[in-house]
């Protein structure tokens, strides 16, 4: 059986911090198992957790206790990073290189020959959209085209693993669109991609499986539809053109009523509600706009984690 | 891949990196400045012409040096950490130790450049005065190189604990008394204080005595440096400097990168 490509087991890390050398306890236990060829998503919001796992599994921290894997080998051994490629959190690159240099640097530090490295560079250029600032000191780069430069970089080994520390962090929605798209690409190809993020929605589109970690503690893991199930668990419904009685009616049945403009916003608790708040919209003459039953999602779930985490 | 190639492609960067830092250029300029300098000040004086050509060369060499050494250099290694750009080298098959061998050599290549092009300046004001280059002079310059080599080897010893700004304070500090041994312990034997002597003769034999590799004066007034002296002088510097290169290792072994 091949091994899993990231596992995690008990993993604790505490920092000492301050004069006092005060102890944090950043990580608490975290266990983790990511197939082969997934694409993970690890969510929590700020100053969950996130972060220092991703540090312990690409050797940047050592875990106070616990053990981790990358491809069946001890992240303690440097080998077990042969194939990973890693983006970390922020753009933080040697900025007096131009992409290419960059680029020749990282790939010649995971020994690929020179002459692949030449081949390889602008293709990877070409695909992260940067083909025309390759000769451009990264410093003179936005920060979408560092967070671009910085993909190539984690892509440049053609790694089996990718990790990504909030790869959609500070992009703009057609950059988080496009690194969404590479990352369904680097699935396609096979391998195996590890992101973290606290932006939800993109998770949400993308993951196969997913870690909810609050306070250094994964509360929930597993596959999408197991977590967040088929159930209908609200709806939302738009319309115009109502009278002030229908909207009162309908505010008293709502979870929450929003007035926009000419237009009234409606979410319902469960399917039925909203469906016959919809047949009464209809009875008396008023517009439709849109209604959508509404599934659980992440942001539920991450509501509810931390619910959960505030009674205990 | 082996450790070799990894430590050299390393080297190669902070190399690249250094030669991109203005600093450089200024220090560069300056120490160029310094050196002709000697051509004024020779002119104050009379009958001492060489002398001065040679005390101030080899003098603006190994200051100028020690100024790129410690500035340039500290920098360097904690610039990766505090921009994190040592995420990206670390998070591959690099070992902790192969990455500060390789900065250690980088910045080693740098100052080998930098004492060339000083020296090549040096040697452009002699000849211009037909004074001689001697061997003796050689020597010397090749020890400021050796002095060089293990004062970045302090530099990247704090620095691999410690911010740039203690890391810088502690090396100038160890620079300056590593020059002042002899008299330190001098100190120490006519001394009634209880305890101090044995304080300073214990400083005097563990803190890196740069005395040792100070050949300036000699070269300068012409004296004879024997082989066996220079020798003793080059395994002293390589092997204070190996000590603190593994200290250094043991230290950012143990660190992590928050």
């Amino acid at each position: 059986m091949s091994p899993n490509a990231i596992e995690a087991r008990a993993l604790h890390k505490v920092f000492r911090t301050g004069f006092w050398m005060r102890p944090v306890e950043a990580v608490k236990g975290v266990d983790l198992t990511v197939k082969a060829g997934e694409i993970f998503g690890f969510i929590g919001p700020n100053g969950a957790g996130k972060t220092t796992t991703i540090k312990v599994l690409t050797g940047l921290v050592m875990p106070t206790s616990g053990e981790a894997w990358l491809n069946g080998l001890p992240v303690s051994d440097p080998s077990s990073r042969a194939k990973l490629g890693f983006l970390p959190e922020g753009t933080f690159f040697h900025d007096y290189l131009d992409a290419r240099e960059f680029l020749d640097f990282h790939g010649a530090l995971l020994g690929i020959p020179r002459d692949v490295r030449r081949e390889r560079i602008p293709k990877l250029l070409e695909r992260v959209g940067l083909a025309h600032a390759a000769d451009r000191q990264i410093r003179r780069y936005s920060k979408g085209m560092r967070q671009r430069v910085g993909l190539a970089q984690a892509l440049i080994g053609e790694p089996d693993i990718v990790i990504l520390d909030e790869p959609m962090g500070g992009l703009d929605p057609l950059g988080r669109k496009d690194v969404r798209d590479l990352i369904l690409s680097l699935r396609d190809e096979g391998k195996t991609v590890f992101f973290s993020s606290h932006i939800l929605e993109d998770a949400e589109v993308i993951c196969d499986q997913i870690a909810l970690i609050l306070s250094g503690e994964v509360r929930k893991q597993g596959y999408l539809e197991e977590l967040l199930g088929q159930e209908v668990v609200g709806s939302e419904l738009v319309v115009e053109a109502i009278s002030e009685s229908l909207y009162h009616e309908l505010e008293n049945r709502a979870r929450r009523a929003v007035v926009q403009g000419s237009r009234f916003l409606f979410e319902f608790d469960g399917e039925t509600d909203g469906e016959k708040a919809l047949d009464r919209v209809r009875e008396s003459g008023g517009r439709v706009r849109s209604f959508v039953p509404k599934r659980k999602s992440l942001e539920d779930l991450l509501l509810e984690g931390l619910a959960e985490e505030k009674k205990a | 891949m082996t450790s070799l190639r990894r430590i050299g492609v390393l080297a190669l960067n902070t190399y690249r990196e250094a030669v991109r830092d203005k600093l450089l250029y200024n220090l560069l300029l300056f120490a160029a400045l310094m050196i002709a300098s000697s051509i004024l000040l020779a002119q104050m004086q009379i009958g001492k012409d060489e002398r001065i050509y040679r005390d101030v060369g080899l003098g603006a060499i190994a200051f100028f040096g020690v100024l790129i050494a410690i500035f340039v250099g500290i920098n360097l290694v904690y610039r990766e950490i505090s921009t994190k750009t040592v995420y990206t080298m670390l998070s591959k098959p690099v070992r902790r130790w192969e990455f500060l061998l390789g900065k250690y050599f980088g910045l080693l290549s740098l100052l080998a450049v930098e004492v060339a092009l000083m020296s090549a300046c040096f040697l452009g004001v002699l000849v211009w005065k037909g004074s001689e280059f001697s061997g003796g002079l050689v020597t010397a310059i090749a020890m400021i190189y050796l002095e060089l080599a293990l004062v970045t080897a302090i530099a990247m010893f704090f620095s691999s604990f410690t911010t740039p700004y203690l890391s810088a304070m502690f090396t100038v500090a160890l620079w300056i008394v590593g020059h002042l041994l002899s008299d330190l312990r001098a100190f120490g034997r006519y001394t009634d204080i209880a305890g101090l002597r044995q304080m300073l003769e214990a400083l005097y034999w563990t803190l890196p005595n740069l005395e040792r590799l100070d050949f300036k004066s000699d070269a300068s007034a012409n004296v004879p440096i024997s082989a066996a002296r220079a020798c003793m002088a080059a395994a002293y510097a390589g092997l204070y400097s190996l000590i603190l290169m593994s200290g250094a290792v043991v230290l950012f072994q143990r660190r992590d990168f928050r």
